[in-house]
């Protein structure tokens, strides 16, 4: 053992630089935030509850009941009922969806072919029963007025309803100089 | 002597006694230093332990058996909870199988992100295990420092896909959406600060005397024995072998940027430990060559039978809807026949998929070699021989995680 490693051995040294370490984080900024006062914005596309879109024309749910949403959901917790209406129109009688089922991977967002369904960010919900987690059409459609209202909704089905022709590298349907050369 | 009722008991007679028997001590499943459900049962001698007995299972949810019955879109959710830790990795590694099995190639971007989120994966990893490993040996402070950086990246998961620990992120052929410019430029300045951080850990512990004690000469794994035993990881490495998916695979873009694969000596825990930290290095260096190389482009390969088609054309062309419809409802429908087993580099290991496919849109039988699980089988043989106290720093170090081990 030399002098220098017997010096560094009797006064603890690199146990005092730890402690040196500890002793300058009493002084720096705090990182941690006292969650349920101190609440931080989730991030756009933040995978939280779900919403049916409502169609800003009809003002009903944009949804048509192809049940692709229910086919593509890996854990099965979508339950769609649909019936004929008097002109042999389909129409959507429920649209339910088990959240506490839910895995939150947004593949029913990718699956439907009409943008009708969306996860909203929000995330804080509870509840004492089953029951009050079980979302119907009417909720889920209260669901997109409450937390995906202005251009909040159409924004995130803008960015997060994917893919779209641009990840292929090809110009979109309808217009496609401008999109094109974006995307290359 | 006297015995506690303060008779006079025989020394000889007692020590024959005491030494009669094993102790047998079961360990978990609800244990805090077994980093998940695993049950181990002990048999002591003294504090050294003869027998090491692992029992598994108590997180099984049947994720190989379910497979079957998910398309192989939908099995993507399920991947995630295979190592919760970095379910980004395991996501990549499901998703190169299934593409080297369609035959897909995907395009340069999307090797670049993956690599990058791969990497990513990488450090969350390794930053919880040395935070609860430090934890298990008893340095508070590690761990809390370690999650002060684990948050910042996964917040970055969170902007980049939605969700933090279960990202479902990559896609079969591609991406679920691409990455921006502030999202990449936010990233590399955490690489910034990043090596800086992992230089406070080991002030912290590095040259303790205390860390060193309880890990250096401990839980030795010869190179042999580590190569015999299956595994593979930092575990391996550890030992001195060389081995690395990355280096000798052909998934991402690992050939294009510099690293070097990073090895211990002596195969004992403080290797091990040491292995880790070199690859917090490593992996900080990849992302920034790759932020620094990353070209634009498309991000979906073009493989129109196994992709889901592009939005904007579902609903304006006939053809496109009828493919949405077939891919959701029944998965691809030209899948090849046949058997093919596909490694990558987790955190962990290697973690492995073996599918058997029979052309339909679900995998016939879909195998998971998780490395977790042969690293408990090598439990018992490191562990025998050693000190009880030894036990929780030799799980510690092999890195398990019981969701990966159990499916
Ligand atoms: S987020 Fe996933 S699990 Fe939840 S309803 Fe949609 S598809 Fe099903
Ligand atoms: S939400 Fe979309 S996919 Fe689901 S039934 Fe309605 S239209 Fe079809």
């Amino acid at each position: 053992m030399t002098a220098n490693e017997f010096i560094k051995k009797v006064f603890f040294i690199e146990i005092l630089k730890g402690l040196a370490l500890t002793l300058r984080h009493f002084f720096t900024p705090s990182v941690t935030r006292q969650y349920p006062t101190e609440k931080r914005e989730p991030f756009p596309g933040s995978r939280g509850l779900h919403a049916l879109v409502r169609d800003p024309e009809t003002g009903r749910e944009k949804c048509v009941g192809c049940g692709l949403c229910a086919a593509m959901c890996p854990s099965q917790c979508i339950h769609i009922y649909t019936s004929e209406d008097d002109d042999h129109k389909k129409v959507v009688d429920r649209y339910e969806v088990e959240v506490l089922r839910c895995v939150y991977c947004a593949f029913c967002v990718e699956a439907c072919p009409y943008g009708a369904i969306v996860l909203t960010d929000h995330f804080e919900y509870s509840g004492y029963s089953r029951e009050e987690l079980y979302y119907t059409k009417d909720r889920l459609l209260h669901n997109w007025d409450k937390y995906m209202a202005n251009s909040k909704g159409r924004e995130y089905l803008e960015k997060f309803w994917r893919p779209k022709s641009e990840d292929f590298g090809v110009p979109a349907a309808g217009h496609h100089q401008a999109e094109g050369k974006k995307a290359t | 002597m006297e015995n506690i009722s303060g008779k006079e008991v025989d020394a000889a007679d007692s020590d024959a006694r005491l030494s009669e028997k094993e102790l047998t001590l079961s360990m978990g499943p609800q244990h805090p230093a077994t980093h998940g459900v695993l049950r181990l049962v002990l048999d002591l001698s003294g504090e050294t332990i003869v027998k090491c007995t692992p029992y598994v299972g108590y997180l099984h949810r049947g994720v190989e058996k379910l497979a079957e019955n998910r398309n192989y879109m939908q099995i993507i959710p399920l991947t995630d909870r295979l190592d919760y830790i970095a379910s980004m990795a395991n996501n990549i590694g499901y998703c190169v199988a299934v593409e080297k099995l369609f035959g897909i190639k995907v395009p340069e971007r999307t090797e670049y992100i993956r690599t990058i989120v791969g990497e990513m994966a990488r450090i969350t990893n390794h930053l919880l295990w040395l935070a609860t490993h430090a934890l298990d040996i008893g340095a508070m402070t590690v761990f809390l420092y370690c999650f002060r950086e684990r948050e910042k990246i996964l917040d970055l998961f969170e902007r980049l896909c939605g969700a933090r620990l279960t990202v479902s992120y990559p896609r079969i052929g591609g991406l679920k959406n691409d990455v921006d410019d502030q999202w990449l430029e936010d990233l590399y300045k955490f690489t910034e600060e990043f090596p800086g951080r992992v230089e406070q850990y080991e002030t912290l512990i590095d040259k303790n005397r205390i860390w060193l004690r309880r890990t250096k000469g401990v839980g030795v794994i010869s190179a042999e024995d580590a190569i015999n035993w299956g595994l593979s990881g930092p575990a391996l490495r550890g030992s001195g072998v060389s081995y690395d998916i990355r280096k000798i695979s052909s998934y991402g873009v690992y050939d294009k940027v510099k690293w070097q694969v990073c090895i211990g000596k002596n195969g004992d825990i403080y290797d091990r430990y040491r292995v880790r930290m070199d690859e917090f290095r490593e992996s900080n260096s990849i992302i920034r060559q790759c932020i620094e190389k990353i070209p634009k482009g498309p991000i979906m390969a073009d493989a129109p039978k196994f992709t889901l088609p592009a939005k904007d054309k579902v609903l304006s062309d006939m053809e496109h809807l009828i493919h949405h419809f077939v891919l959701i409802t029944k998965g691809p429908q030209t899948a090849p026949e046949g058997e093919l087993y596909v490694a990558t580099e987790v955190p962990k290991g290697e973690l492995g998929f073996f599918f058997v496919s029979d052309g339909t849109g679900r995998p016939y039988r879909m195998r998971i070699r998780s490395p977790s699980f042969v690293h408990i089988s090598a439990l018992p043989a490191i562990c025998e021989g050693e000190l009880v106290a030894d036990v929780i720093a030799n799980i510690g170090s092999i890195d398990i995680v019981l969701g990966e081990c159990d499916r």
